[in-house]
């Protein structure tokens, strides 16, 4: 009987626990200070980077030529070097995907620059034809890639901020569209941090990020909506907090989930695709962080300043 | 039991879509993109051809302005038609939004030979000789007054003296014209122009009407070059080679390979994922993300879409926003459950609360993905694609029929707290759902 009563006491402080707003375990609110200040010091140190020392940019946006290449035996970089050295392409930029692998990166060929360089390649080290990667761009090419990329990037923001004005209000639009800018500044900052090749597959991975980063502040936005509709006793403190957590197991659950693939891609994955799971992976995660710590907190902020719901 | 009629007529239709699904997967099998098969791509800047006047007259080249989209759509049309004199198959020629000109070739064995014929503007023109300027020593030379579109054939051969020529026949039209301006201008010097460059310029002798020759060429192969774009027409635009990426086979299986082992590892942690934390309802999520994989993989097909690294992203991720439309509502249930809600409010209240958060998460990501559709290039087109797709079709199979499964299941004995993983509610307490609602 007594073990009865206790479970009822339980199962009555459960449904407490639930169903209150001021109490929640985790307060994201509270300690705000600290993740500003975090992401604030990434954002900076990726700018300060960017324009110091940049991005380690790809052919794409360079302009250049990119040869894998696969060789009949196993061969050393000073090798390499020497034969490329030999035949005027000393200043040729290395990397070894294989012990009998190799990325050749030179300024633009020509076909008959390119056989002088396979010709001599197959004669003193032997290489396998046909070739595994082949790639030769013109200079300029890029400004192409970038204008669409950026056009791409204001079309989206602007369509994101109308659509969650119409659905939500216009602060959390506007919330909205920082947290957007934050994470691709943090997933920019991160290139340049990392120092990873910057081409056409960062676009791609940044504008996937832009579609993407949305969907946890969307849900805990859309929490904070329901909420604010129940209650006129809470503070928005609470609800923010109590949305927060009311809706984390999901947040976790789903980045755990987009996670798994990318990361297993990041470990097994050749050079292309590593380079698109490292910036999913940051960007997955940037955008998680940022609709818990950032997002959710500054709609406090603004609360704060412009009271419209109760302080 | 209306409902239940309701639900039952859901699932079925919805098994008949997933079994169209499946049968387009296997009628129409998903082809490859050149990155994960191998292939070249080539993507070509058009220009407006420059008048390159070797004569003293002031008639300067024009620049490159905006070109008109026929004349890239006819310049198409004649690259296609060379790749096919080529003989190589499965040829792509397509124009993106920049109004660069996509040429892509699965399996070339000489993929920058098989540029440089397929770019060459192959303008020839005949002209007349006014002089010769000694010091930059090139011909001073007349307006244009034929040019190659009248030809009606052209092949490699050689002449009197073994040397390499293109041989060339006019059409009547043609023949008329050359008939004239030969018969007009005997003692004079004809130069033969191929693309601004005077080939040769021998002097007319007699009225000639309808073939002629090009000599001052290097070698067989590239009289037969020649001769192969002559026959297939001038391009009316110049092209700018931007980009040549060539992959090789195994570097494409490879890439195919890996991206399906991370697909197929991330599916079942996924998965095992969903089980542990949602127990029943992770298996009936895994039964409504395979239906998820089946449908669009069976739209791609349908769609003749090929599949490309960026567009295999795309699925991948999607299989997270998949997923991510039942955790949403099923941790919505769960918190319903553990305010002591019974079953069926429960389950009627999580799905109703979960709607919203994931059309509006998701309709956030549609619009991204159409900005990326109208102003991305090739790869990233077939990425915004799938993105699309797998979120419409997600939302279809999570929304509609996961959910027509579980009510009817929920009048059954399967589904108990244990089954979705609630541990408590011995006795739940309808009083306490009610104390904070309003």
């Amino acid at each position: 009987m007594a073990k009865d009563k206790t479970e009822k006491q339980q199962i009555k402080q459960q449904q407490q626990i639930i169903t209150d707003r001021s109490l929640y375990k985790f307060d994201f609110v509270g300690k705000r200070r600290i993740w500003f200040l975090v992401s604030t010091i990434i954002i900076i140190a990726g700018i300060v980077l960017i324009f110091v020392r940049g991005f380690n940019f790809g052919i794409d946006f360079l302009g250049g030529n990119l040869m894998e290449i696969k060789f009949k035996q196993n061969v050393s970089v000073t090798e390499l070097r020497k034969v490329m050295g030999d035949i005027g392409y000393g200043s040729a930029i290395l990397q070894s995907t294989a012990p009998d692998q190799y990325i050749i990166r030179t300024v633009p060929l020509d076909i008959k620059e390119k056989t002088k360089i396979l010709d001599n390649l197959d004669q003193k080290i032997g290489i396998v034809r046909p070739l595994m990667q082949d790639r030769n761009v013109a200079a300029g090419f890029s400004s192409q890639i970038i204008k669409n990329a950026l056009i791409a990037v204001a079309i989206s923001i602007v369509g994101i901020l109308i659509y969650i004005w119409i659905r939500f209000e216009v602060r959390f639009a506007v919330v909205a569209i920082i947290e957007l800018i934050h994470d691709l500044l943090i997933l920019l900052g991160f290139y340049a941090i990392t120092y990873r090749e910057f081409n056409s597959t960062s676009i791609a991975v940044i504008l996937t990020i832009l579609g993407y980063s949305l969907s946890d502040t969307i849900v805990v936005f859309d929490r904070i909506r329901e909420e604010i509709r129940l209650t006129k006793k809470d503070s928005f403190y609470d609800i923010v907090n109590y949305s927060e957590n009311k809706t984390l197991a999901r947040s976790l659950g789903t980045t755990a989930t987009t996670l798994f693939p990318v990361l297993i891609l990041l470990i097994i994955g050749n050079q292309t695709l590593k380079d698109f799971a490292f910036g999913l992976f940051v960007g997955i995660i940037s955008g998680n962080y940022s609709s818990l710590f950032i997002g959710s907190p500054l709609l406090v902020v603004w609360n704060n300043k412009f009271p419209k719901y109760k302080k | 039991m209306k409902q239940d009629k309701v639900n039952i007529t859901v699932i079925i239709i919805f098994v008949i879509i997933i079994g169209l699904a499946i049968w387009s997967i296997f009628t129409y099998p998903i082809k490859l993109g050149l990155d994960l098969k191998g292939g070249t791509q080539v993507i070509l800047k058009a220009t407006q051809i420059q008048q390159k006047e070797t004569s003293s007259s002031t008639t300067s080249a024009s620049s490159s302005g905006n070109v008109s989209s026929d004349a890239i759509d006819k310049a198409m049309l004649i690259m296609l038609n060379r790749i096919d004199k080529l003989g190589i198959s499965e040829p792509l020629v397509t124009k993106d939004f920049n109004n660069n000109i996509v040429i892509q070739l699965p399996g070339v064995d000489n993929p920058d030979k098989a540029v440089e014929v397929i770019g060459k503007t192959a303008q020839l023109e005949f002209k007349i000789v006014e002089g010769y300027d000694e010091t930059t020593r090139t011909y001073k030379l007349g307006p244009t007054l034929l040019t190659g579109d009248k030809l009606a054939s052209a092949k490699a051969g050689y002449d009197n003296n073994g040397q390499v020529v293109v041989e060339f026949s006019f059409n009547s039209e043609g023949a008329k014209q050359f008939e004239k301006i030969t018969s007009e201008n005997i003692g004079k010097q004809l130069a033969i122009v191929l693309d601004g460059e005077v080939k040769s310029a021998p002097v007319i002798k007699s009225t000639i009407s309808n073939n002629g020759v090009i000599e001052g060429i290097g070698s067989l192969e590239e009289a037969k070059d020649i001769a192969l774009v002559l026959q297939t027409g001038a391009l009316p635009v110049n092209l700018e080679i931007q980009e040549v990426r060539t992959i090789g086979p195994t570097l494409g299986q490879d890439s195919l390979r890996q991206s399906l082992i991370a697909g197929i590892i991330g599916f079942i942690l996924v998965v095992i994922f969903m089980i542990v934390m949602y127990r029943g309802l992770g298996l009936i999520s895994f039964i409504g993300l395979c239906s998820y994989v089946a449908l669009l993989w069976g739209i791609l097909s349908a769609l003749k879409t090929p599949l490309t690294l960026p567009s295999i992203a795309g699925l991948i991720l999607t299989i997270g926003i998949a997923v991510d439309a039942n955790i949403l509502i099923y941790a919505r249930i769960k918190e319903e459950m553990y305010k002591g809600k019974t079953k069926i409010v429960a389950f009627r209240e999580g799905f109703k609360n979960a709607l919203k958060a994931v059309i509006d998460s998701n309709v956030t990501t549609l619009i991204t993905a159409a900005a990326l559709y109208r102003f991305g290039t090739g790869p990233i087109r077939g990425f915004a694609v799938t993105l699309a797709l797998g979120i419409i079709i997600s939302m279809f199979t999570s929304i509609i029929f996961v959910r027509a499964i579980l009510f009817l299941m929920l009048n059954s004995k399967i589904i108990t707290p244990g089954f979705i993983g609630v541990k408590i509610l011995k006795n739940s307490n309808p009083k306490a759902q009610s104390q904070k609602e309003q």
